[in-house]
């Protein structure tokens, strides 16, 4: 039993030095025919899971770029939008909690479909601010 | 001093394990090709496919599905379950995409659940219509007992999500009136 602990925090500790010496990546890919450069007005859809209030930064930082963007609870918004927004962020510990990865997609609000997508891998070295990885993230799905 | 012993042991018994199993192995073609039955020949054309969205795996990242293998994966459905008359590499009646819009992985985990999403189009490429288009959402985990190294139950979710969208996508297809 003891040995079986040995390997798991043995396993636990190899893992987490992989994940904290990874290099950062950040890359993107749009569907064929795609232009989200025509894309003006933004739906945030909410994690349900998310209590640190993510979508609201996206919503924040489309608005800095210049789009119309708000954020809910609600798959569909009130009103009509060009793009809906989906993300998944997530998180490590060390010494303090850090977003590792966020991933991004925008979705045709008719079709429900992909039609874009993005994403920031950051491990503990270089990590930044949840506002510095939706930045990273919103500007390569948009450069 | 038993103690000791145990420890060093165990040490050396994790370093074999991570030497022979840490590095990430791409997702396999034949492992993501889907069981579909349905009517053979029921679209009497020909089809050409194209897959874009998908990541290519190194060996000290997360086990990714590439392009290449999701194409070769659908490629092979679609020709187990004889939907189209056959798939060429171009030249075809028509043209199927499939966009890889997300892949939500965990980032470690006894038991690994990966979300796919895939975006797939047909389109006639005599008139350039789209025909069929549909949006597919699968997931698949891949259970502790699966294996013992993490990099590959990553890497069984990841093809038993792909299996299970290819599946879908061509089940719908095959109900489609083009």
């Amino acid at each position: 039993m003891e040995v079986m602990s040995n390997y798991i925090r043995m396993a636990s500790l190899a893992w987490a030095a992989i994940l904290l010496g990874a290099c950062a990546s950040v890359e993107s890919a749009r569907a064929p025919d795609a232009n989200v450069h025509k894309l003006k007005s933004f739906y945030v859809v909410r994690v349900p899971e998310d209590e640190r209030g993510i979508e609201k930064l996206i919503a924040a930082r489309l608005e800095k770029m210049g789009l119309a963007a708000s954020s809910g609870d609600a798959d569909r918004p009130a009103e009509p939008v060009d793009a809906i927004v989906t993300y998944q962020d997530r998180w490590m510990w060390d010494i303090t909690m850090y977003m590792i990865k966020l991933s991004v997609q925008l979705h045709d609000p008719q079709s429900g479909a992909v039609i874009a997508r993005a994403e920031a891998t950051r491990p503990s070295l270089q990590r930044k601010s949840p506002q510095g990885m939706v930045e990273e993230v919103l500007g390569e799905l948009f450069k | 001093m038993n103690g000791m012993m145990q420890h060093v042991k165990s040490i050396a018994a994790l370093a074999a394990l991570l030497s022979l199993g840490a590095c990430a192995t791409a997702s396999k073609p034949e492992a993501m090709v889907a069981p579909v039955t349905i009517p053979v020949n029921k679209i009497a054309a020909d089809v050409v496919i194209s897959v874009s969205g998908g990541k290519d795996t190194s060996s000290m990242g997360a086990s990714q599905i590439s392009n290449a293998a999701f194409a070769q994966a659908l490629q092979e459905s679609i020709e187990k379950a004889g939907l189209f008359t056959s798939v060429k590499s171009d030249g075809a009646r028509y043209s199927l995409t499939g966009f890889i819009g997300k892949v939500d992985q965990p980032m470690m985990g006894f038991s690994m659940t990966v979300k796919m999403e895939v975006t797939y189009t047909l389109k006639d490429t005599q008139s350039n219509a789209t025909v069929w288009t549909k949006d597919i959402n699968s997931e698949y985990t891949a259970k502790a007992s699966a294996a013992f190294a993490g990099v590959e139950r990553l890497r069984l979710a990841n093809e038993g999500a792909a299996r299970e969208n290819i599946r879908l996508a061509l089940t719908d297809l095959a109900g489609a009136t083009l």
